[in-house]
């Protein structure tokens, strides 16, 4: 807001700025610096900042309450790759990424699919497809716990009609955190979803008609023209994907506070808990760094991987 | 309700520059009155007192109490702003929970934090030696009539860190049980005055248990812990020092626990919800709503519940927790008033603070009608509050208060608590047995233990 107005606005050099050549630096004096500065302040103030801040906690036994801080060295570090919480809760994000991503994109994929395959009430389709993902997420969590709850809950409701056995949908250790993928997918899937149709629509016809002439049934075609051709969009949605179910928090803290007996808690939480709940700010800003670590690896290791695909 | 002073400071800001049109001082000036606004309707959810934000001398206090509770605060805030030595007050609410002591701790850090606030008794030992909280000056508290010899020794022992008073107690709110008066006549539980009899063994509550779900054709007794991150702590906690044992964490460990008399409890625990007379796998809200429904003769619930269960018309019964062990004993938690810490306090304003403090007290007879048992004795010997009922019926649990272990982990919406409930419930739900839940309860108290202090 503060820059609408163009406090310098004339160029001081009275050098029209269009026509200075892209590549030189001389040639760059407009107001542009200016424009940009409504994002740059707060990216720098809230986002580089804390960033090197944390870093630099992570060495210390910061705490949230009125003590001295003192630098520690390693020795945050050294806790976290001892400490079996850090491993568990680690393992619980790694599993949910995994249980979330593939059906996050291959539901979203079926959907898109059978949308663009000409359905009837193409918009019902759509509209019920992406609203979940309107949703806020205590919305959707509370809308869930109710579905859950053992002994009213839709869930076990039909189960029962179907003859079978009660779940403890969140409070069996092997069976919560794949009730929180189910959720996390309902309500995320129409994001995917609407990638996946946006890049069906672009696809040219040219193909699919060509291969059709030649014979090729709706499967062939399908399978050997489609798909191929949405390999980016498939590189895209994963790669934004698992970003996304690394990072997962609100409806596992929300459904379960990371329960039964740690199984759903994600590492996040865990970060949440020791910094947040229990003070101790030096050692869960190690925790995240050792987290922010594997994030990165995980996306160089996607970006090679499927550089060398394509 | 705070939202009316939304477009209220919005025109509040005639644009006195001439330029025509929206110029950069007015555009920022509506920016910021924009901003404000939102921000104001952000923090003040729910009802706020008569307080005036704008004003410098109103008193800032930070609370926690919502819905009813917070409607009752309500009335006791505008009971001592009456008069012309009334209070101006500017009254927070926030949200209970981890986020309520997160934000507590982080603005006493700062040394800028309200002039009262309430604390959970409980979390003291996390904040008092930390600096977080600055001590009650207990000459000036008497001067406005409150005093050592007005609480029980039980909850007035708390509120000391190293000799020094650093909390009020308005109340004690302990965990108790609730019944159904006609399914518990029927199952034969009452005493000739039509009060809940006492059970004395771990047998008699057994087989009270299977008589109520007799009578209500369902369950006997409700307790929701699923998912839950405090009660099955609570139960535990009473349960066990009804057994006489002691259970301390003094600082870097070990937990000293009686593991025999933890396994006793567990075991019990395990027998009282088997998953057939009374449900074993129930969260909070469906045992509520399943007590409301008439599907249990009793619950296991805070006081705390009582204004939405009166409400409900069933005809209810309150009973301090049932001593089922060697000795009386009730898990109980404490609202208390606390003076965060200021790095340069008005000394006028503190003044203020503790008159504050002492005057809502005194209205605590309101503060009953929730459920809580005041703190302050004189209250209780008042004969209006013999007649609220149940209130009066659990008034007794206050003396056999026992709360958590002090340590600066522990307390209300803690790690602990937390941590102490997930092994519980496994035993609950029958994944573990009762000896392994008591071992990873001692396993995770030691880890707890473990960490550096980051408050001393």
């Amino acid at each position: 807001m503060t820059t609408t107005t163009p406090i310098g606005a004339p160029a001081p050099t009275g050098e029209p700025p269009l026509a200075a050549s892209p590549g030189r630096r001389t040639g760059r004096r407009g107001p542009g610096p200016l424009f940009v500065l409504p994002f740059a302040v707060p990216f720098v103030l809230f986002l580089v900042w804390p960033v090197l801040q944390g870093i630099w906690m992570s060495f210390t036994d910061s705490s949230l309450a009125l003590r001295d801080t003192s630098f520690v060295g390693l020795d945050n570090y050294a806790e976290a790759f001892g400490d079996p919480d850090v491993w568990s809760s680690l393992g619980n994000t790694v599993f949910f990424t995994a249980a979330s991503s593939v059906p996050l994109v291959l539901i979203a994929l079926a959907m898109a699919l059978l949308v663009h395959s000409g359905l009837a009430g193409q918009w019902a389709w759509r509209l019920s497809f992406f609203v979940p993902y309107l949703l806020p997420v205590t919305v959707v969590t509370l809308i869930w716990t109710w579905l859950y709850q053992p002994d009213v809950g839709l869930g076990n409701e039909l189960l029962g009609a179907l003859g079978l056995e009660p779940v403890g949908w969140l409070s069996d250790e092997s069976v919560a955190m794949w009730s929180v993928a189910a959720l996390t997918v309902w309500w995320t899937v129409g994001f995917n979803f609407l990638l996946y149709l946006a890049a069906l629509q672009s696809l040219p016809t040219v193909f699919d008609e060509a291969a059709a002439l030649d014979g090729a049934g709706a499967w062939r075609r399908m399978w050997s023209v489609t798909l191929p051709q949405l390999r980016r969009t498939t590189v895209l949605v994963a790669m934004l994907q698992i970003l996304a179910s690394l990072k997962v928090f609100d409806q596992i803290y929300i459904l379960t506070k990371g329960g039964p007996n740690g199984s759903t808690r994600p590492i996040l939480e865990y970060v949440y808990d020791v910094g947040f709940t229990g003070y101790r700010l030096g050692y869960a800003s190690a925790v995240s760094y050792v987290f922010f670590a594997i994030v990165i690896l995980v996306s160089l290791a996607q970006l090679r991987l499927f550089r060398q695909e394509d | 309700m705070s939202s009316s002073s939304h477009p209220r400071e919005v025109p509040a800001v005639p644009g006195p520059g001439p330029a025509p049109g929206i110029g950069r001082r007015r555009l920022l000036r509506y920016g910021a009155a924009g901003a404000s606004a939102l921000l104001a309707t952000g923090s003040l959810t729910g009802c706020s007192s008569r307080a005036s934000a704008s004003d410098a001398s109103a008193l800032n206090v930070w609370d926690l109490f919502q819905g009813g509770d917070g409607m009752l605060m309500d009335d006791m805030i505008r009971a001592v702003s009456k008069g012309s030595d009334g209070f101006e007050v500017d009254r927070t609410i926030l949200d209970w929970g981890p986020s309520y002591y997160t934000k507590l701790a982080m603005s006493a850090a700062g040394g800028r934090a309200s002039d009262v606030a309430v604390l959970h008794l409980s979390r003291l030992a996390g904040y008092a030696p930390g600096g977080l909280l600055d001590p009650f000056d207990l000459d000036l508290l008497a001067e406005f009539g409150v005093t050592e010899k007005h609480f029980t020794p039980a909850v007035w022992a708390r509120t000391k860190h190293e000799g020094v008073v650093y909390a009020i107690p308005l109340d004690v709110h302990p965990f108790i049980v609730f019944y159904n008066r006609d399914a518990a006549e029927q199952a034969g539980l009452l005493d000739p005055k039509g009060e809940l009899a006492p059970m004395g063994s771990p047998k008699a509550m057994l087989e009270a248990g299977k008589a109520l779900a007799e009578v209500t054709g369902k369950s006997g007794i409700l307790f929701g812990h699923v998912t839950d991150t405090a009660q099955n702590w609570r139960q535990f906690a009473a349960l066990y020092a009804q057994t006489g044992a002691a259970f301390t964490l003094p600082d870097g460990g070990p937990a000293e626990i009686d593991t025999d008399a933890a396994v006793q409890v567990v075991s019990f625990m395990q027998q009282l919800f088997d998953g057939r007379t009374n449900p074993n796998n129930l969260d909070y809200n469906s045992a509520l709503a399943g007590f409301l429904g008439g599907r249990g003769g009793m619950a296991m619930l805070g006081e705390w519940e009582l204004p939405t269960l009166r409400k409900s018309g069933i005809p209810l019964g309150a009973a301090p927790f049932p001593q089922v062990f060697g000795e009386p004993a009730v898990y109980t938690d404490s609202h208390s008033y606390v003076l965060p810490h200021q790095a340069n306090p008005d000394p006028a304003r503190r003044r203020q603070a503790h008159r504050y403090v002492a005057e809502i007290l005194k209205q605590s007879l309101t503060w009953a009608s929730a459920g809580h048992i005041p703190a302050y004795q004189p209250v209780l010997a008042e004969p209006a509050y013999a007649k609220l009922d149940p209130q009066s019926s659990y008034a007794d649990a206050g003396k056999v208060a026992v709360l958590d272990p002090p340590n600066w982990f522990a307390g209300a919406a803690s790690n602990f608590q937390n941590r102490m409930c997930q092994p519980l419930q496994s035993a609950l739900l029958g994944n573990t047995s009762a000896e392994k839940a008591v071992r990873q309860m001692v396993r995770e108290a030691n880890t707890l233990l473990r960490q550096p202090n980051p408050v001393a």
